[in-house]
């Protein structure tokens, strides 16, 4: 039984490391809507509250809104994501 | 001229701390927007807004063309408590960049 | 009396040994997400890597692909090792 999770804590992430790496990148924040918001990630805390800059509002894949700097709170928040998308409409 | 300290953004709640007296738009769940001068707020995102006004987007589908129609409705409210729990999003105003 | 029962496995040493391995996270209401998982943390936030998002819509299931995300554990409904909502 020892030894299963050091094993994988070479490839291990943690969301606080995850958190991390992430602070001035570009990000894709889903809400639960299904609202997406593009933008540089200024910071974030532990209830996922989520300060960015050059906020791009998106709905339904369409670009609805700009805004400078935005806080989005956590409560809302489905995923953080990292990179570009692809997008493909399947059956 | 503030401090480094007192301008810097190190947490998210920090953006809405540089916010106050100032005007600001907040996101609300069921299609509901404020803007409004930001008075106070705590850590739940509970705030106080004075001269507001709120836009209310609604969508009917049209009963015989099944056509959607939108329509937002504004009003001006002089002063407001607002509930943190329905808040989506705060935008400051626009700074020069 | 469960607690000598060999066999039991915390909720939690399930999920830690998925880590490294494919998992299809079905969430509450029309969303799956099937990806690699990374980690975790005690509120089953999860790192995924390589994910494919699957939303039900009325015009049918949109799929998305992301490289990494944190998803909030908060809306998660079911976990399942390995699964996939796609045979491929």
């Amino acid at each position: 039984m020892s030894g299963g999770g050091e094993k994988g804590s070479a490839t291990t992430k943690t969301p606080g490391d995850f958190l991390k790496a992430i602070r001035g990148r570009p990000v894709v924040v889903k809400l639960n809507s299904g609202v997406d918001y593009r933008g540089i990630l200024a910071c974030l805390d532990g209830y996922m509250n989520i300060a960015m800059e050059q906020t791009e509002e998106y709905v339904n894949g369409q670009l609805k809104n700009k805004y400078g700097d935005a806080f989005i709170r956590g409560n809302n928040v489905l995923y953080i994501s990292t990179s570009k998308r692809t997008l493909a409409d399947g059956a | 001229m503030a401090s480094e300290e007192e301008s810097a953004v190190k947490e998210p709640l920090d953006l809405i701390r540089l916010s106050l007296d100032e005007r600001i738009y907040v996101k609300l769940r069921s299609d509901r927007e404020l803007r409004g001068k930001l008075h106070a707020y705590d850590q739940h995102l509970n705030m106080i807004l004075g001269d507001v006004e709120e836009i209310v987007t609604t969508v009917e589908i049209d009963d015989e063309t099944y056509e959607e129609i939108v329509r937002t409705t504004k009003r001006m409210m002089p002063f407001l408590f607002v509930r943190g729990d329905g808040v989506i999003l705060v935008s400051p105003p626009l700074r020069t960049v | 009396m469960a607690n000598n029962n060999p066999s039991q496995l915390l909720p939690s040493e399930l999920i830690d040994r998925c880590i490294g391995s494919k998992i299809w996270v079905i969430m509450k209401g029309d969303k799956e997400l099937v990806g690699t998982l990374r980690g975790f943390d005690v509120y089953v936030n999860m790192v995924l890597e390589d994910v494919t998002e699957y939303e039900i819509t009325a015009e049918g299931r949109r799929i998305t692909k992301l490289d990494q995300i944190l998803l909030n554990g908060n809306n998660i409904a079911i976990l399942v090792p390995g699964g996939s909502p796609d045979p491929e």
